[in-house]
C-alpha cells in the first residue's frame, strides 16, 4: 500500500464514530430516496383507483421522505465534522513535523509548497471519508434508479443510456475549454498585478510627486482587455451550462413520452410513468457521481504530498547539557556539502570574521557553528561537547543567530526580540527606532513598517537577547548604512558579556576589528590568521575590491 | 457593511437597461416552471390515458421546446449577469489599486498582501454573479408555479404553499447564524493560512531561535480553532439542509395526502401528477439554489466585500496647489511622532535653508533623516510648529515646484522614455543634456535608447536610480531632495550625479548614506537623536566629535 493510501486509512480510522455515522446515513439515505417514487407512484396508484392500501402507502412514502431528509440533515452535519476533525489532526502532525524538520524542510520543498500541503492537501485528505461516502450516496441511487427503470420498462433506460452519454461529451468538451480561456484571464490578471508592484515600490515617489490618479489608471490600462477575457469565460461557462442544463429535461420529456405511449398502451399506470420520470432524473445524475469518485483520486494524490512531507527525517538532539565554558567552538575535520574546514579553533570571548567571495561557504559555515546544519564529517563541539548531543533547548540556549534576512516571529516586535528586550535592541541599535514606532515594543509586527537595516537591526537584538555563550551573525549588517553599521559592530567587538563571535561578512573594518580572520575560497580554508598579516596578500585584498560598501 | 451595500446597489443600478433585458430573458427562461404541471397534466388527462397519445405527443413536445427556449433564455441570463459582474469587478480593482496607491509610503504591503486582494476581488465577482443569478431564478420560479398551480388546480395552493413558505422562513431566520459562521470560519481559515505561511518561511529562524515549542503551540491553537469554526459551520450547514428539506420535500407529502380530497373535488389524476411535477422540478431545486446562493455566495460576498472595502482610507480632498515664489525651507518648533505613544522623532526643531542652499543631512539610520525629508516634502504634517516652503505650508506646495527622490527608485513597466518624462514632458534637447549630466548615457546606450521597454527586475538598484534622478533633473522643480537617492551607485558615478544636481541650481538637500555626500555640500546638518548640528564640514571636524569620528574613520576604507 502506498503511504498516501495509508494516509488516508489513517484518517479514517482515527476519526471516530464519525465514519460510521457517514456510512450510515448515505446507504439509508440513498436507498430511501431510490424507494420514494416508487412508494409515491403506489400512493397516486392506490388513492386514484380507490383500492383501500393508500393510506399504507402513504404512510411508507411519508417515511422514506423523513429519512431521506434525516440523512441529508445528518450527513451534512457528519461530512463537516468529520472532515475537520481528520484535517485538524494529520494537519498538526504535519506542522509539528515540519518544526522538528527545520530548515531542511524548506531546502527540499518551496515555501509556497509546504504551505500548500499542510493546508489544502491536508484538508483534502481529511475530506477522503465524506467523499467515498458522497460517492457512494449518489452511486447507489443513480445506479439503482437505472434498475428500477428497467424493471418498469428497459425502453425507458435505453432512452435514458443515450442521454447521459451526450452528458459526459459535453462536460469534457466544457472542460477542455475553459482551461485555455482561463490562461488568458489569468494573464492579464497577473500583469495587473505586477503593475501594482511596481507601483507599491515607488509608493514614495508617487506620494511625492503626488501622481497617485495616474498611477492608478496605469496600472488598470489592461483592464479593458481582462473584461474581454472575462466575458470569454462567461460565453463559454453560459453555453456548457445551457448544454448540459437541457439534457435531463429532454431527457426526461423523452422518458414521458415513451411512457406516455405504453400508458396509452395499458402497459403502465399512472403512478408508474410518475416513478419512471422521477428515475429517469435520478438515474441522469450518473455524471455528478462520476465526479465525487474524481474526487478520491485528489484526496489519494493530496495523501501522497502530504506523505512526501512527513517523509522527511527531522534533526535529531541529544540528551546533554552544557558544563560551564567560556564558549569556545571547535571544528574537528569537518567536511560538509562541497566545504572543507578541517581543524579550527574558535576561542572563548573572541571576534572570528569569515570573509570570502559570495558562494565561498560562508554562509554553510555559520550554519555549522550553530547546528543549523550537519557536517557529512567531524564534529564540531561547544566547550567541548559535540553540538549533536547537545538537548535542543541547550543549543538553542548557548548560541544566538542573526541573518542578512531575518524572519521575526512573534505577535509584537518586543516578543521578537525575545526577553529583556530594551537591552538587546540598545545593543543593535534598534532601540530609538523601536520606540518611535506607533506603540513602541508593543507594536504588532504587521504593522510596523520597517526597511531592511531596521528589520536587521531587530534579527540583531534578537541574536544579542538569546545566546549565551556563542553568536554567529551571518552577513547581519550588510544593509546598515556606514554610521549605525559602525555603532553595532562597536557594540559586538565590545561585548560585554564576552561571548564568543563569529561574523561572516563583506566589510573590510569587520575582519580589520576581528581577533582572527577565516579567509574562504572555492568551498576551503585559503587562509587564516589576524587581518593585517593577511591584507600582505594581493588575493586577500580583492576579495574586498568587488563588493558595494 | 454600508459601503458593501451601496457597492452592490450601484453595480444593479448603473445600467437600467441591463436590468430590464434580464428580466424578460429571465421571463422566458422560466417558461418550463411555468408549463411542466400544466404539460404533464394534460398529456395524461387529455392524452394518454384517454387513448389520445398524439395530443399527449403534442403536449410534452410543446414542453420539450419551451426547456429549448428556456435553455437559450438561460444561456442569455448568463450573459446579463456576467454584463453586471464584470463592471462590478472593475469598481473593486479600481478601489484595491487605487488605494493602495494612495496609501503610499504609509502601508508597505508586500506582493502577497496584493496577490491576497486581488483573490478577493474574484471572489466577490463570482459570489455577486451567483447571488444575482439565484435570487433572480428564485423569484421567478416560484411566481411561474404559482401562477401554475393557480391556472391548474387552485386548492393545491393550500396543500402546496404553506410547507414551501415554512422552510423558507426557516432558511431565512438560519441565515444571520449561518452568515456569522461561514464568517467566522473564513477568518479562522485564512488566520491559519497566513500563520503557516509564516511559519514556512520562517523555519530557519524559528530553528535558529529555539522557537519549536511556542510556535507549535501557537500553531496547534489556531488549527483546533479553524476545525471548532468547521465544526459550527457543519452545524448550521445541516440547520439549513433540514429547513431545504422541509420546503422541498413536505409539499410532496401534503399533496399525496390531499389526494384523495383532490379527486372527490373534481380534480383528475393527471392533475396531481402536474402538481408533483411542478414541486418535485420546480420549486425544490429553486429553493436549493436559493439556499446555495444566499447561504454561500451571499455570506461569501459580505465577507470579501467587507475587507475589500474596509482596507481603502476615504477620499481626501484635493489640495490646494500653491507655487510658492522661493524655494526657502523654514522650520519652525516642528515635532513629528508617527503614533501617540511613541517617541518623537523630531523635537522642536528649527531649521532654515536658504534659497540655493546645498543642504547634506547625516546621522545614523533611525535618526529622522527620511521623515524630515517626507516633511519638506510635504508627505508627512508637523504634528507641532510648521513647515513652510518659500512661505506656504509644504503639504500645500504644488508637487511640480518640489522633487523628493527617494532610496527605492521607481521604475515602472515602459518605455525608457516613458519612465524619464514621468514628471515633466521635456523636448529631447532637454532630455538629452539631463541624461548627459547625471551621467546616464552609457546606460540609455546599454538599453537600447529612449523606445526601450523595461522591466523593473532586469534592472540593477544602481541603474533604477541613475533612471529616477534624470527624471528628478527635468523637471523645473526648484526644490530637490535626494533622500539617499544615489546609495546604489558607485562612488564615482554618485559623485557626477551630485555635482550635476548642485550645478543645477535651487535649493538641495541630501540625505546622505555615505559621508562623501556630505564633503560636496555647503552645508551639513548632523542628526543624532536629540542632538542636532549644522555647520560647514570644518565647522563639524571641530565642534562634533560623532562626526569627527566619522570622518576619521570613513578614509581607510578603501571602497566607499
Amino acid at each position: 500500500m502506498r503511504a498516501g493510501d495509508r494516509l488516508v486509512m489513517g484518517a479514517v480510522r482515527r476519526n471516530g464514530p464519525w465514519p460510521a455515522v457517514l456510512a450510515v446515513t448515505a446507504v439509508v439515505g440513498s436507498v430511501a430516496e431510490l424507494a420514494v417514487p416508487y412508494l409515491v407512484g403506489r400512493t397516486v396508484d392506490a388513492f386514484v383507483s380507490r383500492q383501500p392500501g393508500g393510506t399504507p402507502w402513504l404512510a411508507l412514502s411519508a417515511c422514506a421522505v423523513a429519512a431521506v431528509m434525516l440523512c441529508e440533515s445528518l450527513g451534512v452535519w457528519a461530512r463537516g465534522a468529520s472532515g475537520a476533525h481528520a484535517a485538524a489532526s494529520l494537519r498538526s502532525g504535519l506542522l509539528r513535523h515540519l518544526l522538528g524538520t527545520g530548515h531542511t524542510a524548506t531546502r527540499r520543498f518551496p515555501e509556497g509548497e509546504l504551505v500548500t500541503r499542510a493546508g489544502l492537501n491536508a484538508e483534502e485528505v481529511g475530506r477522503a471519508p465524506d467523499t467515498v461516502t458522497s460517492a457512494l450516496a449518489l452511486l447507489v441511487p443513480t445506479a439503482g434508479a437505472l434498475v428500477a427503470l428497467t424493471l418498469i420498462a428497459p425502453v425507458l433506460t435505453l432512452t435514458l443510456g443515450a442521454g447521459i452519454v451526450l452528458i459526459l461529451l459535453v462536460l469534457r468538451a466544457f472542460l477542455r475549454a475553459t482551461t485555455v480561456i482561463a490562461g488568458g484571464y489569468q494573464e492579464v490578471q497577473g500583469e495587473i498585478a505586477a503593475r501594482l508592484v511596481d507601483a507599491m515600490d515607488g509608493a514614495r515617489t508617487i506620494a511625492a510627486a503626488g501622481t497617485a490618479g495616474q498611477e492608478a489608471r496605469r496600472v488598470l490600462a489592461p483592464l479593458p482587455r481582462l473584461r474581454a477575457h472575462g466575458m470569454n469565460l462567461w460565453r463559454a461557462n453560459a453555453s456548457a451550462a445551457v448544454q448540459s442544463g437541457l439534457v435531463v429535461p429532454l431527457l426526461e420529456v423523452a422518458v414521458l413520452i415513451v411512457g406516455g405511449f405504453m400508458l396509452a398502451a395499458g402497459d403502465l399506470t399512472i403512478g408508474e410513468l410518475y416513478a419512471a420520470a422521477r428515475y429517469a432524473v435520478l438515474g441522469a445524475s450518473l455524471s455528478t457521481a462520476l465526479g465525487h469518485l474524481g474526487g478520491l483520486a485528489r484526496a489519494r494524490a493530496a495523501a501522497a504530498r502530504v506523505a512526501e512531507v512527513l517523509d522527511l527525517t527531522p534533526v535529531p538532539h541529544g540528551t546533554r547539557a552544557l558544563p560551564a565554558g567560556p564558549g569556545t567552538v571547535e571544528f574537528r575535520d569537518v567536511t560538509a556539502n562541497g566545504l572543507t574546514v578541517g581543524d579550527l579553533t574558535l576561542p572563548g570571548g573572541s571576534v572570528t570574521a569569515v570573509v570570502g567571495r559570495s558562494g565561498a561557504g560562508k554562509s554553510l559555515l555559520a550554519a555549522l557553528t550553530g547546528r543549523l546544519a550537519d557536517p557529512e564529517r567531524g564534529t564540531v563541539l561547544l566547550d567541548g561537547v559535540p553540538l549533536a548531543e547537545l538537548s535542543r533547548a541547550e543549543l538553542r540556549r548557548a548560541i544566538g543567530y542573526a541573518f542578512e534576512r531575518p524572519v521575526l516571529v512573534g505577535a509584537t516586535i518586543g516578543e521578537a526580540v525575545g526577553d529583556d528586550p530594551e537591552a538587546a535592541a540598545e545593543a543593535a541599535c534598534a532601540d530609538t527606532f523601536i520606540r518611535r514606532l506607533p506603540l513602541g515594543y508593543g507594536t504588532p509586527l504587521d504593522e510596523a513598517p520597517m526597511s531592511g537595516g531596521e528589520r536587521q537591526r531587530i534579527g540583531l537584538a534578537r541574536a544579542f537577547a538569546q545566546g549565551e555563550r556563542l553568536l554567529v551573525l551571518d552577513d547581519a549588517t550588510s544593509s546598515l548604512d556606514t554610521v549605525t553599521e559602525r555603532q553595532v559592530s562597536r557594540a559586538l567587538t565590545t561585548d560585554h558579556r564576552g561571548r564568543t563571535r563569529l561574523i561572516a561578512a563583506h566589510r573590510l573594518t569587520t575582519a580589520a576589528h576581528a581577533d582572527q580572520v577565516v579567509w574562504l575560497e572555492d568551498g576551503r580554508v585559503r587562509g587564516r590568521g589576524p587581518h593585517h598579516e593577511l591584507w600582505r596578500d594581493p588575493a586577500y585584498r580583492a576579495v574586498f575590491q568587488g563588493d558595494t560598501p | 457593511m454600508n459601503r458593501s451595500r451601496a457597492a452592490v446597489t450601484l453595480a444593479l443600478r448603473r445600467e437600467p437597461r441591463r436590468l430590464v433585458r434580464l428580466g424578460l430573458w429571465s421571463v422566458l427562461e422560466a417558461g418550463p416552471a411555468f408549463l411542466i404541471g400544466h404539460a404533464v397534466a394534460r398529456a395524461i388527462e387529455d392524452g394518454f390515458a384517454v387513448a389520445e397519445p398524439a395530443i399527449g405527443l403534442g403536449w410534452l413536445a410543446a414542453l420539450g421546446v419551451t426547456w429549448l427556449l428556456g435553455a437559450v433564455a438561460a444561456r442569455q441570463v448568463v450573459l446579463a449577469v456576467a454584463a453586471i459582474a464584470e463592471p462590478f469587478r472593475d469598481d473593486l480593482l479600481g478601489h484595491v489599486v487605487e488605494g493602495a496607491v494612495r496609501d503610499g509610503p504609509a502601508v508597505r504591503r508586500d506582493s502577497a498582501a496584493i496577490a491576497r486582494a486581488g483573490l478577493q476581488v474574484e471572489l466577490a465577482r463570482d459570489a455577486f454573479a451567483a447571488v444575482v443569478t439565484t435570487v433572480r431564478g428564485f423569484v421567478f420560479t416560484v411566481v411561474s408555479v404559482v401562477l401554475g398551480l393557480l391556472t391548474l388546480a387552485p386548492q393545491t395552493l393550500v396543500l402546496v404553499l404553506p410547507p414551501f413558505v415554512a422552510g423558507l422562513a426557516l432558511f431565512l431566520t438560519s441565515l444571520p447564524a449561518l452568515a456569522r459562521r461561514q464568517r467566522a470560519f473564513l477568518v479562522a481559515d485564512e488566520r491559519l493560512a497566513e500563520a503557516m505561511t509564516d511559519v514556512a518561511g520562517g523555519l530557519r529562524d524559528i530553528e535558529a531561535c529555539g522557537l519549536h515549542e511556542r510556535v507549535a503551540g501557537r500553531l496547534e491553537g489556531q488549527v483546533r480553532e479553524q476545525a471548532g469554526a468547521a465544526r459550527a459551520l457543519a452545524r448550521v450547514t445541516a440547520a439549513r439542509t433540514a429547513a431545504l428539506a422541509v420546503g422541498g420535500w413536505l409539499p410532496v407529502i401534503l399533496v399525496l395526502a390531499g389526494t384523495p380530497w383532490l379527486l372527490n373535488g373534481g380534480v383528475g389524476a393527471g392533475v396531481i401528477v402536474g402538481t408533483l411535477a411542478y414541486v418535485t422540478q420546480s420549486l425544490a431545486p429553486a429553493l436549493g439554489g436559493l439556499v446555495q446562493g444566499l447561504g454561500v455566495s451571499g455570506v461569501r460576498l459580505a465577507a470579501s466585500l467587507g475587507r475589500i472595502l474596509s482596507s481603502a482610507p476615504p477620499d481626501r480632498p484635493d489640495r490646494p496647489r500653491i507655487r510658492p515664489p522661493t524655494s526657502e525651507v523654514r522650520l519652525d518648533a516642528v515635532t513629528f511622532a508617527y503614533g501617540p505613544r511613541s517617541a518623537p522623532v523630531l523635537d522642536r526643531l528649527d531649521l532654515l535653508i536658504p534659497e540655493g542652499d546645498h543642504l547634506a543631512v547625516v546621522g545614523p539610520s533611525g535618526a529622522g533623516k527620511s521623515t524630515l525629508a517626507a516633511l519638506v516634502s510635504g508627505m508627512l504634517r508637523p504634528g507641532e510648529g510648521e513647515v513652510l516652503v518659500g512661505g506656504v505650508p509644504a503639504e500645500q506646495v504644488d508637487p511640480a515646484a518640489r522633487v523628493l527622490i527617494p532610496q527605492e527608485a521607481y521604475v515602472f513597466r515602459g518605455t525608457l522614455l516613458e519612465n524619464l518624462a514621468y514628471l515633466r514632458d521635456a523636448p529631447r534637447a532637454d532630455l538629452d543634456a539631463a541624461v548627459e549630466a547625471v551621467g546616464c548615457a552609457a546606460l540609455v546606450a546599454e538599453l537600447g535608447g529612449y523606445d526601450a521597454r523595461l522591466d523593473p527586475a532586469a534592472l540593477s538598484a544602481g541603474q533604477r536610480q541613475l533612471i529616477a534622478l534624470v527624471r528628478a533633473y527635468l523637471t523645473s522643480a526648484p526644490l530637490i531632495i535626494l533622500d539617499e537617492a544615489t546609495c546604489h551607485l558607485d562612488p564615482a558615478a554618485e559623485a557626477r550625479a551630485e555635482d550635476a544636481f548642485a550645478r543645477r541650481g535651487g535649493t538641495l538637500i541630501v540625505v546622505a548614506h555615505r559621508l562623501t555626500s556630505a564633503l560636496r555640500a555647503r552645508r551639513i546638518l548632523l542628526m543624532d537623536g536629540a542632538q542636532l548640528t549644522i555647520g560647514t564640514h570644518d565647522e563639524l571636524v571641530r565642534g562634533a566629535p560623532l562626526y569627527a569620528d566619522l570622518a576619521g574613520h570613513w578614509h581607510p576604507e578603501p571602497v566607499s
